[in-house]
């Protein structure tokens, strides 16, 4: 029968050795935190990592521009993989900070940043909700 | 360049000679599904069980639907996530050339505009996945409570909001279309 225990993490297993890790801990939290921004400002800047062109498959270092008879690029993928690189970097560097400091940094930041990241997002998208509108 | 493995972009074309190019994105896009539905599932018990812990032995369905174990879908949800994104992606391409171009072509912009969103989504949620984990997995420490509810419920939210633009989107022009 289920019980409170069941919906209570606190009876659980103790964490693994990676879960238990401080160091991890660094890591992950600095990472999710400044992935969505991270993300936005890369989507802002337009950084990809790497352009894809569907139409002939052929991929290119940084951003390229769709080709005359060539189809459309893809730069999404390069955007995410630019962010993941920048977000773990950025984890890495938060690993070396002391515990006095890297327990400042507020964790509900990692809930609350993708959220204030939506606005951005769906202004960003605007060639998309003007068109529609002007349908 | 094709070899038997790969497929073209021109509709018509097939995969060494077996099955049709439709035939083999709609296999792709039901195991995104999968995916997706096993995803979906798991996060939206995980959301409840902490947004509504259930105080007392569970008895009706709605009960017992908050009083799953949720620490335990914490993996499940990070992999089921990750799967799904990467099969999402593959599909991607496809739906750059033989669907979105139509897509514009007949106007249907709010419905373009919200699978870009959607795709920007995916990735929020998926640098979420490192902390949402380390924090269920630490469910012992209280320091992780608040946050580890406010990220399963974001990640829940998201999820959501990617599974009905998704399933729109598949009905606007997806299955064998």
């Amino acid at each position: 029968m289920s019980t409170t225990a069941a919906a209570t993490p606190r009876t659980g297993p103790p964490p693994s050795s990676l879960a238990a890790s401080s160091a991890f801990g660094k890591f992950v939290t600095t990472f999710s935190i400044s992935g969505p921004v991270v993300y936005c400002l890369v989507q802002y800047f337009n950084y990809p990592l790497f352009t894809f062109h569907p139409a002939t498959n052929r991929i290119v270092w940084g951003y390229e521009a769709a080709r005359s008879g060539e189809g459309p690029n893809m730069l999404w993928y390069g955007w995410s993989a630019t962010t993941i690189l920048i977000a773990a970097a950025l984890g890495i560097i938060a690993m070396m900070l002391p515990d006095r400091i890297a327990r400042k940094i507020p964790l509900s930041l990692v809930w609350i940043l993708p959220i204030l990241a939506i606005p951005y997002v769906v202004y960003s998208l605007m060639p998309w909700w003007i068109l529609a509108a002007h349908r | 360049m094709k070899d038997k493995n790969t497929v073209s972009a021109e509709t018509g074309s097939t995969m060494s000679g077996l099955i049709s190019t439709n035939t083999f994105w709609t296999l792709w896009l039901f195991v995104h599904l999968i995916f997706a539905l096993g995803l979906l599932g798991a996060l939206t018990h995980q959301a409840a069980a902490v947004a509504l812990p259930v105080r007392k032995p569970a008895g009706g369905i709605v009960s017992r639907f908050r009083a799953v174990p949720a620490a335990g879908y914490a993996t499940t949800v990070c992999v089921l996530w990750v799967l799904t994104y990467l099969v999402g992606s593959y599909i991607y391409t496809k739906y750059r050339i033989a669907i979105r171009i139509p897509l514009e072509a007949q106007h249907y912009y709010k419905t373009g505009g919200f699978f870009d969103f959607k795709e920007h989504v995916a990735t929020l949620g998926l640098v979420l996945l490192p902390a949402y984990w380390y924090f269920w997995k630490n469910a012992q420490n209280p320091q992780y409570d608040n946050a580890r509810k406010g990220v399963t419920l974001v990640l829940a939210v998201m999820c959501w909001f990617l599974f009905i633009v998704g399933h729109v989107l598949n009905n606007t022009r997806g299955f064998a279309s």
